[in-house]
Protein backbone atom coordinates (compact mmCIF):
# COMPACT_ATOMS: atom_id res chain seq x y z
CA UNK A 1 0.00 0.00 0.00
CA UNK A 2 2.66 2.45 0.92
CA UNK A 3 5.73 0.78 -0.84
CA UNK A 4 7.71 1.25 -4.09
CA UNK A 5 6.37 1.01 -7.26
CA UNK A 6 8.38 -0.95 -10.24
CA UNK A 7 9.92 1.78 -12.39
CA UNK A 8 7.26 1.26 -14.97
CA UNK A 9 4.44 1.97 -11.96
CA UNK A 10 6.64 5.13 -11.02
CA UNK A 11 6.85 6.48 -14.06
CA UNK A 12 2.55 6.08 -14.65
CA UNK A 13 2.31 7.20 -11.20
CA UNK A 14 3.90 10.94 -12.39
CA UNK A 15 2.72 11.14 -15.68
CA UNK A 16 -0.92 10.19 -14.33
CA UNK A 17 -0.64 13.46 -11.61
CA UNK A 18 0.74 15.42 -14.56
CA UNK A 19 -2.37 15.32 -17.00
CA UNK A 20 -4.55 14.47 -14.12
CA UNK A 21 -4.14 17.71 -12.27
CA UNK A 22 -3.34 20.14 -15.49
CA UNK A 23 -6.47 18.65 -17.04
CA UNK A 24 -8.59 19.50 -14.03
CA UNK A 25 -7.68 22.75 -13.44
CA UNK A 26 -8.56 23.75 -17.07
CA UNK A 27 -11.75 22.34 -16.17
CA UNK A 28 -12.02 24.18 -13.31
CA UNK A 29 -11.36 26.96 -14.90
CA UNK A 30 -13.61 26.81 -17.76
CA UNK A 31 -16.76 25.67 -15.75
CA UNK A 32 -16.17 28.55 -13.15
CA UNK A 33 -16.15 31.19 -15.62
CA UNK A 34 -18.83 29.95 -17.81
CA UNK A 35 -20.82 30.02 -14.44
CA UNK A 36 -19.21 32.97 -12.88
CA UNK A 37 -18.44 30.99 -10.16
CA UNK A 38 -15.45 31.13 -8.36
CA UNK A 39 -16.15 28.56 -5.74
CA UNK A 40 -17.35 26.19 -8.91
CA UNK A 41 -13.76 26.34 -9.83
CA UNK A 42 -12.12 25.55 -6.36
CA UNK A 43 -14.57 22.84 -5.62
CA UNK A 44 -14.06 21.37 -8.98
CA UNK A 45 -10.26 21.42 -8.55
CA UNK A 46 -10.17 20.36 -5.00
CA UNK A 47 -12.19 17.20 -5.98
CA UNK A 48 -9.71 16.68 -8.93
CA UNK A 49 -6.57 16.77 -6.22
CA UNK A 50 -8.43 14.71 -3.98
CA UNK A 51 -9.01 12.40 -6.68
CA UNK A 52 -5.78 12.21 -8.05
CA UNK A 53 -4.34 11.77 -4.51
CA UNK A 54 -6.30 8.70 -4.48
CA UNK A 55 -5.34 7.29 -7.16
CA UNK A 56 -1.43 7.69 -7.40
CA UNK A 57 -0.60 7.95 -4.10
CA UNK A 58 -1.18 4.51 -2.40
CA UNK A 59 0.93 1.78 -4.37
CA UNK A 60 -2.05 0.33 -6.24
CA UNK A 61 -1.36 -3.42 -7.92
CA UNK A 62 -1.80 -1.45 -11.62
CA UNK A 63 1.50 0.32 -10.53
CA UNK A 64 3.42 -2.93 -10.53
CA UNK A 65 2.95 -5.00 -13.17
CA UNK A 66 6.71 -4.87 -14.81
CA UNK A 67 8.41 -6.58 -11.57
CA UNK A 68 12.10 -6.38 -12.04
CA UNK A 69 13.11 -10.57 -12.54
CA UNK A 70 16.42 -10.54 -11.19
CA UNK A 71 19.14 -13.54 -12.97
CA UNK A 72 19.33 -16.72 -10.09
CA UNK A 73 22.71 -16.24 -7.70
CA UNK A 74 24.21 -19.70 -9.38
CA UNK A 75 24.00 -17.84 -12.98
CA UNK A 76 27.06 -15.97 -11.35
CA UNK A 77 29.28 -19.05 -10.48
CA UNK A 78 28.30 -20.62 -13.94
CA UNK A 79 29.47 -17.48 -15.86
CA UNK A 80 31.88 -15.43 -13.57
CA UNK A 81 33.29 -12.54 -14.32
CA UNK A 82 36.50 -12.31 -16.81
CA UNK A 83 39.88 -11.75 -15.28
CA UNK A 84 42.63 -10.02 -16.70
CA UNK A 85 45.49 -11.92 -18.50
CA UNK A 86 48.72 -11.36 -17.08
CA UNK A 87 51.73 -11.47 -20.00
CA UNK B 1 12.51 6.66 -3.50
CA UNK B 2 9.34 6.52 -4.54
CA UNK B 3 7.26 6.31 -1.22
CA UNK B 4 3.57 7.03 -0.57
CA UNK B 5 5.11 10.30 1.19
CA UNK B 6 6.83 11.08 -1.87
CA UNK B 7 4.48 10.81 -4.22
CA UNK B 8 1.87 12.39 -1.75
CA UNK B 9 4.55 15.61 -1.46
CA UNK B 10 5.14 15.92 -5.32
CA UNK B 11 1.46 15.68 -5.99
CA UNK B 12 0.67 18.46 -3.20
CA UNK B 13 4.02 20.71 -4.41
CA UNK B 14 2.19 21.06 -7.92
CA UNK B 15 -1.14 21.25 -7.06
CA UNK B 16 -0.24 24.42 -5.12
CA UNK B 17 1.71 25.64 -8.34
CA UNK B 18 -1.38 25.06 -10.44
CA UNK B 19 -3.47 26.79 -8.09
CA UNK B 20 -1.52 29.42 -7.83
CA UNK B 21 -1.90 29.56 -12.08
CA UNK B 22 -5.38 29.35 -11.75
CA UNK B 23 -5.44 32.30 -9.30
CA UNK B 24 -3.28 34.21 -12.00
CA UNK B 25 -5.47 33.44 -14.54
CA UNK B 26 -8.62 34.42 -13.09
CA UNK B 27 -7.39 37.74 -12.24
CA UNK B 28 -6.16 38.46 -15.25
CA UNK B 29 -10.21 37.55 -16.61
CA UNK B 30 -10.68 40.65 -14.87
CA UNK B 31 -8.86 42.49 -17.55
CA UNK B 32 -11.97 41.41 -20.09
CA UNK B 33 -14.63 43.54 -18.27
CA UNK B 34 -15.11 46.59 -18.64
CA UNK B 35 -17.35 48.25 -16.47
CA UNK B 36 -19.69 51.04 -17.40
CA UNK B 37 -21.62 51.97 -13.84
CA UNK B 38 -23.82 55.06 -13.47
CA UNK B 39 -24.30 57.10 -10.66
CA UNK B 40 -27.07 59.94 -9.35
CA UNK B 41 -26.83 62.09 -6.32
CA UNK B 42 -29.31 64.20 -5.45
CA UNK B 43 -29.01 67.00 -3.13
CA UNK B 44 -32.61 66.83 -1.34
CA UNK B 45 -32.50 69.66 1.34
CA UNK B 46 -30.33 71.37 3.50
CA UNK B 47 -30.97 70.56 6.91
CA UNK B 48 -28.55 72.43 8.59
CA UNK B 49 -25.91 75.02 7.72
CA UNK B 50 -24.33 77.27 10.59
CA UNK B 51 -20.80 78.07 11.36
CA UNK B 52 -19.71 75.61 14.88
CA UNK B 53 -18.63 77.58 17.83
CA UNK B 54 -15.39 76.66 16.80
CA UNK B 55 -15.37 78.78 13.56
CA UNK B 56 -15.77 75.78 11.40
CA UNK B 57 -18.88 75.68 9.19
CA UNK B 58 -20.70 72.38 9.22
CA UNK B 59 -23.56 71.62 6.78
CA UNK B 60 -26.34 68.89 7.02
CA UNK B 61 -28.23 67.52 4.23
CA UNK B 62 -30.19 65.20 2.87
CA UNK B 63 -29.28 62.71 -0.20
CA UNK B 64 -30.53 60.73 -2.67
CA UNK B 65 -27.96 57.90 -3.77
CA UNK B 66 -28.66 55.83 -6.28
CA UNK B 67 -26.32 54.24 -8.31
CA UNK B 68 -25.76 51.23 -10.40
CA UNK B 69 -22.62 49.42 -9.87
CA UNK B 70 -23.44 45.80 -11.11
CA UNK B 71 -21.33 45.87 -14.08
CA UNK B 72 -18.28 46.24 -11.53
CA UNK B 73 -18.77 42.51 -10.82
CA UNK B 74 -17.30 39.96 -11.86
CA UNK B 75 -17.06 36.08 -11.05
CA UNK B 76 -13.48 37.12 -9.45
CA UNK B 77 -15.05 40.02 -6.92
CA UNK B 78 -15.89 40.17 -3.40
CA UNK B 79 -16.82 43.09 -2.62
CA UNK B 80 -17.16 47.08 -3.57
CA UNK B 81 -16.43 49.66 -0.93
CA UNK B 82 -17.99 52.80 -2.46
CA UNK B 83 -18.46 56.09 -1.00
CA UNK B 84 -19.37 59.49 -1.64
CA UNK B 85 -17.40 62.78 -1.00
CA UNK B 86 -17.76 66.31 -1.11
CA UNK B 87 -15.04 68.24 -3.17
CA UNK B 88 -14.24 71.80 -3.47
CA UNK B 89 -11.28 73.98 -3.69
CA UNK B 90 -10.56 76.59 -0.86
CA UNK B 91 -7.89 79.20 -1.11
CA UNK B 92 -5.44 77.19 0.87
CA UNK B 93 -6.20 73.96 -0.41
CA UNK B 94 -6.77 73.13 -3.92
CA UNK B 95 -8.44 70.02 -3.25
CA UNK B 96 -10.89 69.52 -0.13
CA UNK B 97 -12.30 65.51 0.23
CA UNK B 98 -15.25 65.17 2.93
CA UNK B 99 -16.84 61.67 3.04
CA UNK B 100 -20.33 61.90 3.26
CA UNK B 101 -21.73 58.84 2.97
CA UNK B 102 -19.79 54.85 2.78
CA UNK B 103 -20.98 51.55 2.08
CA UNK B 104 -20.04 47.74 1.15
CA UNK B 105 -21.61 45.88 -1.36
CA UNK B 106 -21.11 42.24 -1.33
CA UNK B 107 -22.74 40.68 -4.37
CA UNK B 108 -24.08 41.79 -7.61
CA UNK B 109 -27.55 41.44 -6.86
CA UNK B 110 -27.18 44.48 -4.43
CA UNK B 111 -25.00 46.78 -6.81
CA UNK B 112 -28.36 48.57 -7.81
CA UNK B 113 -29.41 50.81 -5.52
CA UNK B 114 -31.36 54.25 -4.46
CA UNK B 115 -30.92 55.33 -0.63
CA UNK B 116 -32.16 58.31 0.93
CA UNK B 117 -29.92 59.33 3.49
CA UNK B 118 -28.98 62.24 5.56
CA UNK B 119 -25.31 62.73 5.68
CA UNK B 120 -23.70 59.84 7.26
CA UNK B 121 -20.32 61.58 8.59
CA UNK B 122 -20.29 65.05 9.36
CA UNK B 123 -19.67 67.65 6.62
CA UNK B 124 -17.48 70.18 7.90
CA UNK B 125 -15.19 72.28 6.40
CA UNK B 126 -11.44 73.47 8.48
CA UNK B 127 -12.47 76.98 7.77
CA UNK B 128 -15.35 78.82 7.16
CA UNK B 129 -15.59 78.39 3.37
CA UNK B 130 -18.38 76.74 2.56
CA UNK B 131 -20.98 79.79 2.29
CA UNK B 132 -22.04 79.92 -1.47
CA UNK B 133 -19.22 76.95 -2.41
CA UNK B 134 -19.64 74.88 -5.18
CA UNK B 135 -19.06 71.69 -5.00
CA UNK B 136 -18.80 68.78 -6.60
CA UNK B 137 -20.60 65.02 -5.11
CA UNK B 138 -18.29 62.19 -6.29
CA UNK B 139 -18.77 58.58 -6.31
CA UNK B 140 -15.68 56.49 -5.37
CA UNK B 141 -15.43 52.95 -5.70
CA UNK B 142 -12.87 50.47 -4.85
CA UNK B 143 -13.19 47.28 -6.34
CA UNK B 144 -11.79 43.81 -3.89
CA UNK B 145 -11.37 40.86 -6.07
CA UNK B 146 -11.03 37.47 -4.46
CA UNK B 147 -7.82 37.34 -5.89
CA UNK B 148 -5.23 40.02 -8.04
CA UNK B 149 -5.01 43.51 -7.45
CA UNK B 150 -7.41 46.25 -6.19
CA UNK B 151 -8.78 48.56 -7.95
CA UNK B 152 -9.99 51.94 -7.53
CA UNK B 153 -12.25 54.32 -9.49
CA UNK B 154 -14.46 57.16 -9.56
CA UNK B 155 -17.46 59.45 -11.07
CA UNK B 156 -17.34 62.81 -10.83
CA UNK B 157 -21.04 64.67 -10.42
CA UNK B 158 -20.56 68.48 -10.68
CA UNK B 159 -22.81 71.52 -9.97
CA UNK B 160 -23.82 71.96 -6.62
CA UNK B 161 -23.97 74.86 -4.47
CA UNK B 162 -24.25 75.57 -0.93
CA UNK B 163 -26.21 78.40 0.26
CA UNK B 164 -24.73 82.05 0.42
CA UNK B 165 -26.88 82.58 3.67
CA UNK B 166 -26.16 80.05 7.03
CA UNK B 167 -29.60 78.80 8.24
Amino acid sequence: MFGQMDWQGQKLAEQLVQIMLVSFAVMALLVGYALESFQSMMLIYAGGVALTTLITAPNWPFFNRHPLNWLDQSEAVKHPKPKLLRT
Amino acid sequence: MHSFGYRANALLTFSVTILALMCAIASLSDNLNSPSPTAQVQVLNINRFQKKTDGDDEVSMSLNVSANLESLFTWNTKQVFVFVAAEYDTPKNSLNQVSLWDGIIPSKEQAKFSIHTTNKYRFIDEGSNLRGKEFNLTMHWHVMPKTGKMSADKLVMTGYRLPVAYR
